[in-house]
């Protein structure tokens, strides 16, 4: 043992001694960092600075210690305390404190690192990517020559793959036979199988881009955009509830339409991007651009009696950062928010700066879901365009824009939250402001300039009650006085005010002579001031306001949007101290973390600007993030297995060099065509091989990061359920609309407070594809979460793949599935009304493109004559399993045939 | 510590392993299924390493329980009329609440100025530790020697959903895993024919944080809580399709694992392995699940004991269920009741009526509970916990500044009380103790995430090293707190 430590010392001293004769410096990022991390930074870091001492930043390392001493003192290694400590011989005085003691060559590191003076360095994936040779020419590879020559590379990204490869002892694997590779990319690209007919049609065409032209035809059909949609919506935490407490209905499906639309048109990902941030401060958002929007309105509500709309508003908007940041920088920023970063070069003050640019939407956690985006059709569309054609004649193009905002949003209102200064009055459940007889409240800095309307939505369950607004004070000037009619259910009305200048606190003082004083009768929800409508000169202004109020009270369709404060209205951000919203610290103005910010760009201090940061090319992560996230979706694993976290704490890129070659074509090349990069994976030799494995390659490389063959995955809970729907021939090819309910069984949703119920959809609603399928987060699809599908509570980047006994329960007997078995089995006797041993043949081939082998076929068959046997005897079992009342023994055993086949092994995974 | 990475090889591990084995010994597929459930085979030593993600895992330390049954009242408990008796507090009884004691706080519903409302409720000192039990829980008064009060348990949050998910989750937002999943991915679980995290629920409603409240968050999926139902099936598609009997049943599981075992010849993927030994368990599930859910079958006295009607969702009956599954292995069985949530805006409501009907419901259940498990030499390593998500305030609920028409009480974060039983807790112990009205702790003042430190305790985990990688950084139960409160400790 003694003789064996010694000869790994003289390895190490040998190794060490080789790289002092190179003379190569010691890298931060690559030598010293991960050391820090590994063994210093969980006591010395963002959580903890122990003895004063922090190595996350070098000015923090190079500060003098609580001790007085330097820790690290640049090319003075004999002064640094650090250097001391860790050769330190007594335990009770050596670093790591009570940890095995660094080791020789970890301590050789540290050394020569402070000798060379303790240069920082910056984690590799803070700075932008750099232009990459795609090493073609590397020697190594002479035996692998290209695709023109023969080879087996097919396009640039396999030299990569290969040069990993050779380094590791690998060998690629061959293209995969053609029935294999037809089912793979269509499962990939439409997340379907292919048909018989397309099968075949691709198996029998010899032709040169006979596989190119079927990659297209993908990428161009509808169906795309719907499998990806789950992908993206598992990112955006797209759900049809609210969450929390009562979990009711969210009506923001139009949300996921956007999401499949701008896939199917290849929407560029940088438009794409703004468009979801910032879609309402682009100059006179269209209603698209809005509905984008509607990423960050999937936070929850919370909606549970007695809650308080700011902690949920908070809680929102510090989601919004967090997703934000892990779904386009890959970067895990909510440890920020208690402290600095434990590991990467955060800072506590910066996540508030972050958090800064997203605080300043105008909801508020109400249940209403404000501010909405009112859809107009027909008639209401067209008087809509006729007050906005109107409003622009007479008071030009901004003006018209205003209104049209108003309209359409609502927006800008003030929530009840704004009251404060109650007398014998309150906020009703923290939302609606509540004033009893002869009570008043306050209404702080409202900017009354032109302002001669006020609206509010009210409702009122007893009559007689009035309301004052007075100006500055309780005895102020009066500049409203209007009586209310009772009102069950909330209805909006026009107040006139009289005309003021500037910015004043107003009153709001109410009356009912009928009624005692302690009773609350009245809730007013918002209130909005608007200046008069234009064109007094005309005649027709009485026709226009008319239609003004129509569409105000119309009942539309509507969908959550976010909306910018106005000036007036802006919050101001301030530092939670350890996190704690209740202990709110300096204010801080909206910026971008300075480690992430490698080009020191200026940022525009709004979302649009943080957008267009994100999407700049001088962003490191944006684009690299990305391309991840697609390899991750079609290999199984990410070039970076973390997608969440490019941060040093990551598991560190198998392929860098193909991270970065990717990422730069996909911004230049591409333009951020999504459909692009995708094309460029699945046209790889590396995409088209054969998932066999050899014993030798899963000795070495078990879960297949390098790439040795194709991958094989288990399907996606929604893969699964389109394809049993799909081969049966149920499948619905309805597209968009609000979530769909298919067969559910009785008693899953049982919420409190929520009398909503599943009422499974009809006329083919029930055989929709899953990206479809309505999303409660309390309760969520029970044969989806079962497959590793997402409840969409929170962000999630990639979905922990499970092998359960629950998932067999439900392929096997879940009705969805038993229905599919039966319409398969349908087909199946259909193909060949004489031999059943055709059919079974017929049933493996619809599934897997290919024949079935002679065992294969043989237990299968057995398995038709064991049930036949059955059902011969007892035709009721018969009937009942076909569902049929003429339900035949023969459709019977086919059923449980077709059951089986569903359950293959072969079935369930992409191979 | 496992991160997702790791978690995901154990599962490729489990199955190299299968894949070595079989090549081996040429098992079938019979001999996968009981390795996997983790049994341990005298033939192989290499068996009984043999993990999947449900197999029994040591624990960090000797373990004081191996079971939890959680009984959690949903809707909150008032714990001024069942343990924590106030004298006083029937002293000031409609008198004017202090300001003091409204100034910065935050109530869900309490408005204005409201009344002090003393005991609904008679108390008496039982058995040789002298606790304090209140009439309304006669048959539970008789076992205040088998446990161990809290009664200063501190929450931070005062609505329903949040407050449920901090103290399943140790978070009050959607999104962490469970304490179920947390201790089912610590330990996983004794018999594989079950589910080793059952949930059982009663009073009509889930619990007001839905299906989260026994989620996985992001620990696989197979460690969330299985909800096991008294109407329908007990647990979903466990029933083979009508016209399907189980004979066919496992000639069809036969079939598909015989073409599986085909197809692993040609593609060589352990994954397909694992996959053939899952759908053996889970057509022994089909079995053994409505086996252990069936109270048809019990003696007439049990039914006596537990007051249970079968054929009927109750809280009686899923005591009764507790019991039978933690007698079969299960890890971690989780009871919630729902109606407890005291207001006082109506009959059903009132602290005097609605909750005097949930106590007679509960109290004999859970004591029989308590008496079963010792009977049959369980109590000592099953870890029984019940409480609440917080408590009910000393003051009377006015809303809008009008007193509520029955007696009621809003929720109160400061302190309330929970006890446990067996699993190497002490009997007859108090820990924590609250002002003259039930408003604050004045000592022994335990947090929920101390609560959960000390459950992880029993089952020999240390809430500090069993964490999860998750967004970059570990999570676990306990957050960034929790200290094991030993005052309770056997």
């Amino acid at each position: 043992m003694r003789l064996f430590s010694k000869k790994i010392f003289l390895l190490l001293a040998l190794t060490a001694l080789f790289q002092g004769c190179k003379k190569e410096k010691i890298d931060f990022s690559s030598q010293v960092k991960p050391i820090l991390n590994k063994r210093c930074i969980s006591c010395h870091g963002g959580v903890k600075q122990n003895g004063g001492f922090s190595v996350l930043f070098r000015e923090e390392a190079l500060d003098t210690l609580e001790s007085g001493k330097l820790a690290i003192i640049p090319a003075d290694v004999d002064h640094s305390e650090m250097i001391r400590r860790i050769n330190e011989k007594d335990p009770e005085a050596r670093m790591p404190y009570k940890e095995e003691p660094l080791s020789k060559q970890e301590i050789n590191i540290l050394t020569r690192w402070i000798e060379e003076g303790a240069e920082w360095g910056e984690h590799w994936a803070y700075n932008p990517p750099q232009p990459v040779i795609v090493p073609k020419s590397n020697r190594l590879l002479s035996g692998f020559a290209n695709s023109s020559e023969g080879g087996w590379a097919k396009n640039d990204l396999d030299f990569f793959i290969l040069e990993k490869l050779v380094e590791n002892d690998l060998e690629p694997s061959p293209e995969a036979d053609r029935a294999t590779l037809i089912r793979r990319v269509y499962l990939d690209v439409i997340g379907l199988p292919p048909t018989l007919e397309q099968a075949d049609a691709f198996i029998n065409d010899k032709s040169e881009g006979a596989y190119e032209k079927v990659v297209d035809q993908l990428l161009a059909s509808p169906r795309y955009g719907e499998k990806w949609a789950s992908w993206w919506l598992d990112l955006a935490r797209y759900a049809d509830t609210k969450g929390y407490e009562a979990d009711r209905s969210r009506t923001i499906w139009q949300y996921r339409d956007y999401v499949i639309r701008s896939l199917n048109e290849d929407k560029p990902f940088d438009q794409f991007t703004v468009e979801q941030l910032a879609g309402d401060l682009l100059p006179n958002p269209s209603n698209e651009q809005l509905i984008a929007t509607g990423f960050h309105r999937n936070t929850m509500n919370n909606e549970e009696g007695g809650t308080d709309d700011e902690e949920f508003r908070v809680a929102a908007v510090i989601d919004r950062v967090n997703t934000t940041w892990e779904v386009w920088q890959g970067t895990t920023i909510g440890c920020v928010q208690c402290h600095s970063h434990p590991y990467d070069p955060i800072r506590h003050e910066e996540y508030y700066e972050a958090m800064a640019f997203f605080n300043n939407t105008r909801d508020e956690d109400v249940s209403d879901e404000h501010p909405v985006l009112r859809l107009y059709e027909g008639e209401d569309q067209k008087k809509l365009k006729a007050i906005t054609a109107w409003v622009a004649r007479h008071a030009g193009e901004d003006r018209a824009i205003e209104v049209n905002r108003f309209l359409k949003t609502l927006e800008p209102k003030y929530h009840a939250h704004v009251f404060d200064q109650f007398q014998n009055g309150e906020l009703s459940g923290y939302k609606w402001l509540n004033i009893r007889p002869g009570g008043s409240a306050r209404m702080k800095g409202i900017d009354l300039e032109n302002k001669n309307h006020l609206y509010i939505n009210y409702s009122m369950n007893e009559p007689g009650g009035s309301f004052e607004i007075r100006k500055d004070h309780l005895e102020g000037e009066v500049i409203a006085r209007v009586s209310l009619k009772k009102a069950k259910d909330f209805r909006i009305i026009d107040i006139p005010l009289k005309g003021s200048t500037g910015t004043h606190d107003l009153y709001f003082l109410f009356q009912n002579p009928k009624l005692e004083k302690d009773r609350g009768v009245c809730a007013i929800e918002w209130f909005s001031f608007q200046e008069d409508l234009p064109g007094n000169n005309s005649s027709q202004l009485a026709t226009v306001k008319n239609s003004f109020m129509d569409l105000l009270k119309a009942e539309v369709e509507k969908t959550p949007v976010l909306i910018e404060n106005t000036p007036i209205q802006k919050r101001e951000t301030r530092i939670f101290e350890r996190g704690n919203w209740l202990l709110q610290g300096d204010t801080v103005r909206p910026d971008v973390p300075l480690a992430l910010n490698v080009a020191s760009q200026q940022v525009t201090p709004d979302r649009l600007g943080f957008a267009r940061w994100l999407m700049s090319k001088e962003n490191p992560l944006a684009a690299r993030t990305l391309v991840n996230r697609f390899w991750e979706q079609i290999f199984g694993y990410g070039l970076i297995e973390t997608l969440e976290d490019f941060g040093s704490q990551g598991i560190p890129p198998t392929h860098p060099q193909l991270l970065d070659w990717l990422a730069l074509r996909l911004m230049n090349e591409h333009q951020w065509s999504m459909k692009k990069i995708l094309r460029d994976i699945v046209m790889s030799a590396t995409y088209r091989q054969d998932s066999r494995v050899t014993e030798d390659a899963l000795q070495k490389d078990q879960r297949n990061q390098w790439l040795s063959r194709g991958a094989r995955v288990r399907l996606s809970s929604e893969q699964i359920r389109d394809q049993a729907l799909a081969v049966s021939g149920l499948l619905s090819k309805k597209m968009y609309g609000k979530g769909v309910m298919p067969f559910q069984p009785e008693g899953i949703w049982n919420s409190v407070y929520n009398g909503e119920s599943w009422k499974q959809g009809e006329g083919g609603d029930q055989y929709r594809r899953g990206v479809y399928t309505f999303i409660k987060r309390t309760s969520p699809y029970p044969s989806m979460i079962m497959f590793d599908g997402s409840s969409r509570e929170v962000c999630v980047g990639r979905r922990i793949r499970t092998n359960t006994p629950l998932q067999a329960l439900v392929t096997l007997n879940d009705p969805v599935f038993v229905e599919a078995a039966r319409a398969l089995a349908k087909r199946m006797v259909e193909s060949d009304p004489v031999s059943f041993m055709e059919g079974i043949r017929h049933g493996y081939s619809l599934l897997t493109f290919r024949d079935i082998p002679d065992e294969k076929l043989g237990i299968l068959l057995t398995l038709y004559h064991d049930a036949f046997g059955v059902y011969e005897l007892d035709l009721a079992a018969a009937q009942a399993i076909s569902n049929d009342k003429n339900g035949t023994a023969q459709l019977a055993a086919m059923t449980v045939v077709g059951n089986a086949l569903l359950n293959l092994d072969e079935v369930v995974t992409k191979e | 510590m496992m991160n997702g990475d790791q978690i995901f090889e154990t599962f490729r591990n489990m199955s190299r392993r299968h894949f070595l084995l079989q090549s081996a010994a040429g098992i079938g597929a019979t001999a996968f299924a009981s390795m996997l459930g983790g049994c341990a085979n005298d033939r192989t030593g290499q068996l009984n390493k043999v993990s999947d993600a449900m197999a029994p895992r040591p624990p960090h330390f000797p373990a004081k329980a191996k079971r939890v049954i959680y009984l959690h009242m949903a809707g909150a408990p008032s714990q001024l009329e069942l343990f924590d008796y106030k004298p006083e507090l029937r002293r000031l009884n409609n008198q004017l609440c202090p300001t003091s004691l409204l100034d910065g706080k935050r109530f869900a519903f309490i408005r204005g100025t409201p009344k002090m409302l003393g005991p609904q409720a008679e108390f008496k000192q039982r058995g040789q530790s002298g606790a304090y039990v209140s009439d309304h829980l006669p048959h539970f008064a008789t076992l205040a020697d088998e446990v161990s009060f809290l009664k200063a348990v501190h929450t931070d949050q005062f609505n329903h959903a949040p407050a449920q998910l901090f103290v399943h989750t140790g978070g009050p937002r959607l999104g962490r895993p469970s304490m179920g999943s947390w201790i089912t991915y610590g330990l996983g679980t004794e018999n594989s024919n079950l589910p080793g995290f059952v949930v059982l629920t009663s009073g009509g409603k889930t619990p007001d944080a839905g299906k989260s409240v026994w989620g996985s968050g992001f620990l696989p999926s197979v460690y969330q809580g299985v909800q096991c139902r008294s109407e329908g099936d007990p647990v979903l598609f466990l029933s083979d399709p009508e016209g399907m009997n189980r004979d066919l049943k496992k000639k069809t599981i036969d079939a598909i694992n015989a073409v599986n075992r085909e197809h692993y010849q040609e593609m060589n993927d352990p994954e397909t392995l694992t996959r053939m030994a899952q759908y053996e368990m889970a057509y022994r599930m089909q079995a053994s699940v409505p086996e252990v859910m069936n109270i048809n079958d019990e003696p007439e006295y049990i039914h006596q004991l537990y007051g249970t009607t079968p054929g009927k969702a109750s809280f009686a009956n899923n005591c009764l269920l507790a019991r039978k599954l933690v007698e079969q292995g299960v890890r971690f069985v989780q009871l919630f009741d729902w109606g407890w949530d005291s207001h006082g805006t109506d009959e059903i409501t009132a602290i005097d009526i609605g909750f005097r009907n949930k106590c007679r419901e509960v109290d004999r259940p859970m004591t029989a509970l308590l008496l079963d498990l010792k009977q049959r030499g369980l109590l000592d390593e099953t870890l029984v916990v019940w409480g609440g998500e917080f408590g009910r305030t000393p003051m009377q609920e006015n809303r809008q500044n009008k007193t509520n028409p029955y007696s009621g009480r809003d929720h109160h974060v400061e302190a309330f009380t929970m006890w446990m039983a067996g699993g190497g807790i002490k009997k007859g112990m108090s820990w924590g103790e609250t002002d003259e009205i039930g408003y604050y702790p004045v000592s022994g003042k335990v947090s929920v995430h101390d609560v959960q430190a000390t459950i992880l305790n029993q089952m020999g985990l240390d809430h500090e090293k069993q964490t999860f990688q998750f967004q970059g950084r570990p999570f676990r139960l306990t957050d960034v707190s929790g200290k094991v409160i030993r005052e309770i400790v056997a």
